[in-house]
């Protein structure tokens, strides 16, 4: 019996060594990500953020090279839609050595967390950052309650 | 357990750090005619003024840091700060001091214009 706890004992000690190995082999490598798609023109779309202020919602996405032309955005209810194409660059007479940017369409679509008034969303496009501001409705706007 | 503390325990040097900033290699596109060599690369969110092109012994460095400035609670976040870094070798025949860069739309335009020694000649054959 004593035998067979002292097996026991000892596989758990193996499995706690190779814990901590794993361990420490990740936590060396943290920091440190490939991306296979580091320029954020994804093939689901390009990658987003959604930022919450309270009274209006902020959505920003990376859509380097996508002229002001090429970007769809479509709002209906608390749906939203991006969509877009980025044209090929590609100047004339000259000889292909890379092309890792390709030319892509892509279109991406949202249910926004709460209802947004249609009619007061702007939109910008600055550096290749696309950024929606879409004010709430009043209805779904945080209201300060006070207590009695 | 006790011998798998040991393993566990991990000297700290402190290695200076400088940022956390995650680093990216940007997408690039190299074209090259009889002028000059021109590389497009992708930098999303990058201002003029924080694009850093250094070409030194041979080595073209490309490097671009963004900087999100948040506003409000993130409901999701895909992409963040980030320095776009890649370095590329260029070839002894481009002209340095006439080396150019656009930044439009998030895109990056390095133009490289060839010496004049570089460029093709064509040679005609004088009569004897």
């Amino acid at each position: 019996m004593w035998r067979e706890w002292s097996e026991i004992d000892r596989m758990f000690r193996a499995m706690d060594l190779l814990n901590t190995r794993m361990n420490r082999l990740y936590s060396d490598t943290e920091g440190y990500r490939i991306s296979s798609f580091p320029s954020g023109m994804t093939q689901a779309g390009p990658r987003t953020n959604l930022y919450d202020s309270g009274d209006h919602l902020l959505i920003t996405a990376e859509v380097p090279g996508i002229a002001k032309e090429d970007l769809n955005i479509r709002l209906q209810g608390n749906y939203l839609e991006i969509s877009g194409a980025r044209k090929p660059d590609n100047p004339e007479g000259y000889s292909r050595h890379r092309m890792e940017r390709a030319a892509t369409s892509f279109s991406r679509s949202f249910t926004l967390p709460s209802e947004v008034d249609s009619s007061k969303v702007e939109a910008s496009l600055k550096d290749g950052i696309l950024t929606l501001t879409l004010p709430k409705v009043e209805a779904a706007k945080p209201k300060q309650i006070t207590i009695n | 357990m006790s011998d798998a503390k040991d393993v566990a325990v991990r000297q700290e040097a402190m290695v200076e750090r400088k940022s956390r900033v995650q680093t990216m290699t940007p997408y690039v596109d190299i074209f090259e005619n009889e002028d000059e060599i021109l590389l497009f690369t992708d930098m999303p969110g990058v201002a003029k003024k924080d694009v850093v092109i250094n070409i030194d012994n041979g080595k073209l460095t490309l490097s671009g840091l963004r900087e999100i400035t948040q506003r409000g609670a993130a409901t999701w976040e895909e992409f963040g700060d980030v320095e776009y870094q890649r370095t590329f070798s260029v070839p002894q025949t481009i002209d340095i001091d006439k080396v150019n860069a656009e930044l439009k739309e998030g895109v990056l335009r390095l133009h490289l214009p060839k010496s004049a020694a570089a460029k093709p000649r064509q040679i005609s054959v004088k009569e004897a």
